[in-house]
């Protein structure tokens, strides 16, 4: 049952979504009749079916899995639909983070969206019924499904967030979702695979920028937020719930205490969701850094000295300077736009925008430095406290990027996750470093649109083992093996049929037929009827019982024939005769047998005689002749036929040695009851 | 390609020895687990020292004293240095073992097996593994794959599989668990497809403990009978493996409101108990599903404790009061908390110990298991006491003397390191002590020590928190009174808890250890009651049935244990073998393997049907030791593997295909094993009405029979009907026909 797709040899990459965006990520991997989706994300620009990732193209029943990288909403945000919504019956896995995190963080999406949309995709009852359905894989941890084996490395970016090594038919695939190589204060860097893949998925949210240094970074953070307050100003910095929001609380713990002095300053960290899901954190510390773990022997590095929890606007009380973290990141709408528009019309107040910000949004607008802003209720307001912009974000740029190149040296490239512009840039970046770089091999760098497919061709070979009693003796050139071949998960194994319980878990099984009859004819003319279809005919004495073909038992038991024999398409074919000759018996009304159930030999050669006239003339063959041996002559040439072992001979012409040969030898054939040859 | 393949145990494999045994794979020779017996009995490791230059890698099991007991010792005593595989929770968990082992030992007598240096060193070397994670083995270990698989029974507990070359699959699971428990799922043998080689225990094989429920009705009562009479609980219990179980559960008993046990105090009690909670809580994922569950949908950490109160002395829970329940390491009663805790409680009539597991022999805790009658024992009472008087002379004086020869050797040599082992000698003098100097000098706080207190790197100064309320900072009467007199600094004692200093002082003030022989009655109840979490007997023998190892390796077990499971088995696999002491057992096989490529014209005329979880073919072909190689860009799997041994690597054969007419003739091999149990199904589905009757299966109102001769062999009988043909085409289904 080897179907076509099977033994393609092209590596299909498709993205649903992500492809020159970002956003919705969800990328499909065909290869060997193996489907396997990547991410399922939704577009946070976006909303109801818009939303989702082109998956009309593909048919969810047929998808044998499904790996999400991370948290984030343009990673699993469409999951539960997916999940719920369509036939897909594969199986699906995340890291443990990322699931404990993956259901709070819809919940929260619900919630919110519910407001804005009418089209829910999926209901919170949705949510809950998909855990369930997904499974949970560890770092390091090697999965097999149905011959696909993938692990997860360590990708930085986020706590939980995987990279996806996928292995099929010897092919390997990585699959970077968003990662990190620059280690920060909580997680690690994004692992260097230790196997080299075939084609490297990666991200491009980046392209060619190049970060500042962490140090840096966090100086002119920590400044930029000391300044603020000591000037008796309110620092807002809006933050997505989670992911660099616990970073910059790390941050700024750390920094409150070492200065003491800003300690009557408070901190807040306004989101119920980051409440949630600190006992993620301070659970799953072995997935952070060595800094974290070590700590965590001590004490909780997540359980923070500075930084109070806001329950809401309602139960903050605006008096002074203060630190304020809250989301949404980029300021949309909710508690960050309505801190915000209280707070800018003062100079001593500032903001801080610490994240990636999409285009369209308030903070992509404040980097524009503007006099105004616009509010919510449509009023114009003058900009006056200080616009910062510092990135956090945990994305891997150009440096880190060729960096990892070069040490994977995959010959494809698939480029995902990236604007349009941005990702082109780094594309040619990328064949510009390595055209100069003759030690490097060719590589392809593809870069592909929504929904169309790159085509990689894979030869994948296919080596089986030989075991057991088939390998006892070496290979030697010409030497014939015949066994079963197992397939099992692109392994190939040769077998010799009775060793298959040994080593896999088959077994070799018989199935005999026992077929009864109803008989009432004599047993005589059965016997005899039998005895003229098979030559192989034994008796057993005393009783009405034969064995035909040495395959098939005929027992007359009163008024029933009864046929016995072991399955096999031959054994089933003979069964089918001797059933149509006891049939026949049956129906015959002879009384007894005339003539002897023997071969008769003269009426062979009598009729063979006058075969022979039909074919060449009466005059062609010797009305009589005694012995086994007489010639056909026909237009000159002369055919010698010997009946003793069926030869004929003519030297002259090979055509009529054969046209006589095949009279003789149907003819017998025909005449003759059926022999069989034994090794069946 | 045959592997040589041999076992050895090295502790003595008979009777209830710990667990350390030699495997030989050709050239790679592994250690499974390092085990130590309660007592740290050096004629255990007498074989072993002998071997160990020739190991080149450990595999760890359990995070137990059992099972890597002897650790520290082998790579701080004996030389080993080699790498050791173990899992994330095994690592942690066992270094935890080792700790509260050490301290336990130290607190009462002058303990020397090992330091703990020793544990932290020879814990350097564990590679630490996920479950389901391979490596790769190199250098003599070259073509050896080891997998770590949850093997239930501990946090991390691990089945080894080792594959040689990706066919010969050897099984190293001793004292698995295949049962869930509340916070553990049971082993995990779906990874594992019949191995050529089970290396596994025979010591529970007539083993049949009470049942689940049974059982922890048993200690549900007691423990309630004994609190309301007055008396105190004493649960003998190990530091980090089984303590986990026990505690999760006894702390959701005592969340129920109904089981009327709030009213009184739990207790755990170990050298190490906030760490082993702490790390409990960070391993979730290792965990059960249903933990796991729990935690994703409510975030509730299971080892997040209610009612379970952390402690790590003896004077902290004797503060308690009223009735209680303490968790005490170790389940020997040979030495830690547990046994101190025995000595005090033993003679009242009132109270209760519950023994958790069977240790070996000779320990207190078998011998109050075996001789249940026994009511007076005479018990070696060891202490460490401060000294006194003339001693504590004598040993300061001595001090000072190797101080100050130390000194004389520093002015020689100021390069060399000054902060060696003096760890322990005291600084402080008799009279106030103000802060705690010795801190900074001697050597970093180990982790052991829950420690509220802060530390201070160069020198004591308390920071001062400011506390804040709605209207700011809160006033302190006291700064504004007038001052009157200079105010004699008070003694900053409000975090100096008393029990912290009874550590210290055990710790850093001269001391001797003393031993010496009490008659003690026992009144108090004792009752052992089955914690363990391994396989039991019965389902042993069903899970070796369905693993069906080709090879089998039994250690530990008594000869009655032993012998009917090997009789058992000995049909099943090839080799049963029971190694003793001292005698290395040969697991070789022959086995015959090589490689052909196939080619694709040969693949695309087979025609596959589909077996049971694989697809299978018939296969003509002709070998064709082909020297053409392919340009090897080409063919993608020869990757990361193959650029190690590519070189090393002849020539794969190919493999091509025979012309029908030149293939030999092959009899028909009908594949699966039907079970007509399932054959019904298949013909319920299609509407077919049958029923069972004697063994038979009658289809079509009795006119097909369907008939199990034996193992494989199925007759299917009938009359001269459409019926028969059609149910003997639906048979053939069930079947992979090549």
């Amino acid at each position: 049952m080897a179907s076509a797709a099977e033994e393609l040899d092209q590596l299909m990459i498709r993205p649903l979504g992500a492809g020159q965006e970002v956003g919705r990520s969800c990328i499909m991997l065909e290869f060997k009749g193996k489907k396997i989706m990547l991410d399922c994300g939704i577009h946070p620009g976006l909303s109801g079916m818009d939303a989702l990732p082109f998956v009309d193209m593909i048919n969810a029943e047929e998808i044998d899995l499904l790996l999400v990288s991370h948290f984030h909403l343009d990673h699993c945000g469409s999951l539960p639909w997916f999940l719920q919504k369509t036939t897909f019956k594969g199986r699906c896995f995340m890291t443990h983070a990322t699931k404990a995190i993956y259901r709070w963080l819809l919940a929260d999406y619900i919630k919110v969206s519910n407001i804005a949309t009418e089209q829910m995709l999926y209901t919170e009852a949705d949510l809950e019924a998909t855990m369930d359905k997904i499974e949970t894989i560890n770092f390091h941890e090697e999965k097999d499904v149905r011959g696909v084996k993938f692990w997860a490395y360590h990708a930085g970016h986020v706590l939980g967030a995987a990279m996806f090594m996928i292995e099929m038919a010897g092919v390997k695939i990585l699959y970077t979702g968003d990662f990190s190589r620059q280690e920060d204060r909580h997680l690690m860097v994004a692992e260097m695979p230790t196997v080299h893949p075939d084609v490297l998925i990666i991200e491009s949210t980046y392209g060619t920028h190049v970060h500042e240094k962490r140090e840096d970074r966090e100086n002119r953070f920590t400044g930029v937020v000391h300044d603020i307050v000591s000037r008796g100003g309110r620092c807002l910095i809006p933050v997505f719930a989670l992911g660099r929001a616990q970073e910059l609380q790390l941050i700024l713990d750390e920094y409150w205490m070492g200065h003491p002095e800003l300690h009557d300053i408070p901190i807040y960290y306004a989101s119920s969701l980051a409440k949630k899901c600190m006992a993620v954190y301070q659970t799953y510390v072995n997935a952070m850094n060595e800094r974290i773990r070590r700590q965590i022997a001590v004490n909780n590095p997540f359980v923070f000295k500075h930084i109070q929890n806001l329950k809401g606007i309602d139960h903050f009380d605006d008096v002074g300077p203060c630190v304020i973290m809250a989301s949404p990141g980029m300021m949309q709408s909710g508690l960050s736009r309505e801190l915000f528009e209280s707070w800018c019309t003062d100079p001593k107040n500032g903001v801080i925008v610490a994240g990636y910000c999409v285009e369209g949004t308030l903070a992509k607008h404040l980097l524009s430095e503007p006099d105004e802003v616009n509010t919510m209720s449509g009023q114009k307001l003058p900009l006056k406290m200080s616009v910062d912009y510092i990135s956090f974000s945990a994305h891997t740029d150009y440096a880190q990027t060729s960096d990892f190149i070069r040490q994977l040296k995959p010959p494809h490239i698939v480029l995902v996750h990236g604007e349009q512009n941005v990702m082109s840039r780094l594309k040619d970046a990328l064949l510009r470093e390595y055209a100069d770089d003759p030690s490097r091999g060719p590589v392809q760098i593809h870069n592909p649109r929504n929904t169309v497919a790159v085509s990689l061709p894979f030869r994948g070979e296919k080596v089986a083992k030989v075991m057991g009693g088939l390998a006892v003796e070496p290979p030697a050139d010409g030497r014939v093996l015949s066994g079963v071949l197992v397939k099992r998960n692109f392994n190939y194994h040769l077998l010799s049929p009775d060793e298959l319980g040994k080593y896999t878990d088959m077994t070799q099984s018989q199935v005999s037929q026992r077929l009864s009859v109803h008989f009432s004819g004599s047993p005589q003319l059965l016997q005899y009827i039998l005895s003229s279809l098979s030559a192989d005919f034994e008796t057993t004495k005393g009783k009405y019982q034969w064995r035909l073909f040495r395959a098939v038992t005929v027992t007359l038991d009163g008024k029933t024939a009864i046929l016995e024999w072991v399955a096999s398409p031959g054994g089933d074919m003979l069964a089918d005769a001797v059933l149509a000759a006891v049939l026949k018996a049956e129906t015959t009304r002879v009384d007894a047998p005339t003539r002897p159930a023997k071969f008769d030999r003269m009426h062979y050669k009598e009729c063979l005689i006058e075969t022979l006239q039909e074919m060449f003339g009466d005059e062609a063959v010797p009305k009589f002749f005694k012995g086994e041996k007489f010639h056909v002559t026909c237009g000159g040439r002369r055919a010698d036929i010997d009946l003793t072992d069926m030869s004929v001979t003519c030297e002259e012409d090979e055509v009529f040695r054969s046209a006589v040969l095949t009279a003789v030898t149907k003819l017998y054939q025909s005449l003759s009851p059926a022999t069989l040859s034994r090794n069946d | 390609m045959t592997s040589i393949i041999k076992v050895q145990t090295l502790t003595g494999s008979d009777g209830e020895t710990p667990h350390c045994h030699l495997l030989q794979v050709d050239e790679c020779r592994f250690l499974l687990d390092a085990g130590w017996d309660e007592n740290f009995n050096l004629n255990y490791l007498r074989d072993v020292r002998k071997h160990v230059n020739q190991i080149d890698a450990v595999l760890l099991t359990f995070p137990d004293q059992a099972h890597l007991g002897a650790l520290p010792y082998l790579f701080g005593k004996c030389g080993l240095s080699c790498a050791v595989y173990a899992t994330v929770p095994v690592y942690k968990m066992g270094q935890m073992f080792l700790y509260d082992q050490y301290q336990s030992r130290h607190n009462t007598e002058d303990f020397n097996v090992f330091s703990l240096d020793d544990v932290d060193s020879a814990f350097d070397k564990i590679v630490q593994l996920k479950y389901n994670q391979s490596v790769a083995l190199k250098g003599r270990g070259q073509g050896l794959t080891i997998t770590p698989l949850a093997a239930g029974h501990m946090i991390g507990g691990t089945m080894w599989k080792i594959v040689k070359d990706g066919e010969e699959d050897i099984l190293y699971a001793p004292d698995f668990n295949h049962k869930k428990e509340r916070h553990l799922n049971g082993c995990d043998l779906e990874h594992v497809a019949r191995p050529s080689l089970m290396i596994t225990d025979a010591y529970n094989a007539t083993y049949a403990p009470a049942r689940r429920r049974q059982r922890d009705e048993q200690l549900m009562t007691t423990i309630l009978q004994t609190l309301r009479g007055g008396g105190h609980v004493l649960v003998a219990i190990d530091t980090a493996g089984r303590m986990l179980e026990l505690a999760h559960m006894l702390d959701q008993l005592w969340r129920n409101k109904e089981s009327g046990l709030m009213a009184y105090s739990l207790a755990l009690l170990n050298n190490v108990s906030y760490n082993v909670v702490e790390f409990a809580k960070s391993q979730i994922e290792w965990m059960s599903d249903k933990l796991m569950r729990s935690f994703e949908g409510a975030r509730n950490n299971p080892f997040q404790f209610k009612h379970l109160k952390l402690f790590h002395s003896l004077s902290e829970v004797n503060r308690i009061r009223g009735p209680k329940v303490v968790l005490a390491s170790s389940p020997d009663l040979e030495c830690g908390f547990a046994r101190e805790l025995f000595t005090q409680w033993c003679t009242s009539a009132k109270n209760h110990v519950i023994l958790t597991a069977r240790t070996s022999v000779g320990t207190l805790a078998r011998d109050l298991m075996t001789n249940k009658k026994k009511k007076t024992l005479s018990l070696q009472v060891k202490q460490r006491v401060r000294l006194e008087g003339a001693e504590l002379e004598e040993y300061q004086r001595r001090e000072l003397e190797a101080k100050r020869a130390k000194a004389a050797a520093l002015a020689g040599d100021i390069d060399s390191s000054d902060e060696s082992d003096t760890d322990e000698a005291p600084l402080a003098t008799d009279g106030q002590v103000e802060h705690d100097l010795t801190l900074a000098n001697g050597k970093p706080n180990p982790l052991f020590f829950k420690s509220s207190k802060r530390q201070h790197a160069v020198f004591p100064h308390i920071e001062e928190r400011v506390k804040y309320d709605d209207y700011g900072e809160l006033i302190r009467p006291g700064e504004f009174a007038v001052a009157e007199e200079e105010v004699k600094p008070e003694p900053v004692k409000e975090e100096a808890e008393p029990a912290d200093q009874e550590m210290q002082d055990l710790s850093t003030v001269p001391s001797k250890c003393l031993a010496y022989y009490r008659t003690f009655t026992v009144a108090a109840g004792v009752t052992y009651i089955d914690f363990e979490g391994r396989t039991d007997g019965e389902s042993l023998y069903r899970i070796l049935e369905q693993l069906r190892p080709r090879r089998l390796v039994l250690l530990r077990g008594t000869d009655e244990v032993v012998q009917p499971l090997a009789a058992r088995f000995a049909q099943v696999a090839e080799k049963v073998l029971i190694p003793r002491a001292g005698h290395p057992v040969d697991a070789t096989t022959e086995s015959h393997i090589y490689q052909v490529r196939l080619r694709d014209s040969l693949v695309s005329s087979l025609t596959f049907s589909k077996g049971k979880d694989a697809e299978v073919a018939w296969l003509d072909g002709v070998v064709v030791m082909a020297t053409d190689q392919r340009p090897s860009d080409v063919t993608a799997p020869t990757d990361d593997a193959a650029m190690e041994t590519d070189d090393a690597e002849e020539a794969i054969p190919t493999l091509e295909l025979l012309p029908a007419e030149k293939a030999p003739r092959h009899s028909t091999v009908f594949i699966n094993e039907l079970r007509l149990s399932d054959f019904k199904q298949a013909l319920v589905r299609l509407g077919i009405a049958s029923e069972f009757s004697g063994g038979v299966l009658w289809c079509c109102n009795g006119t097909v029979a369907l008939r199990r001769q034996e193992q494989g062999h199925i007759t299917i009988e009938g009359c001269l009907s459409d019926d028969f043909f059609r149910i003997r085409e639906l048979l053939y289904g069930q079947y992979a026909i090549v």
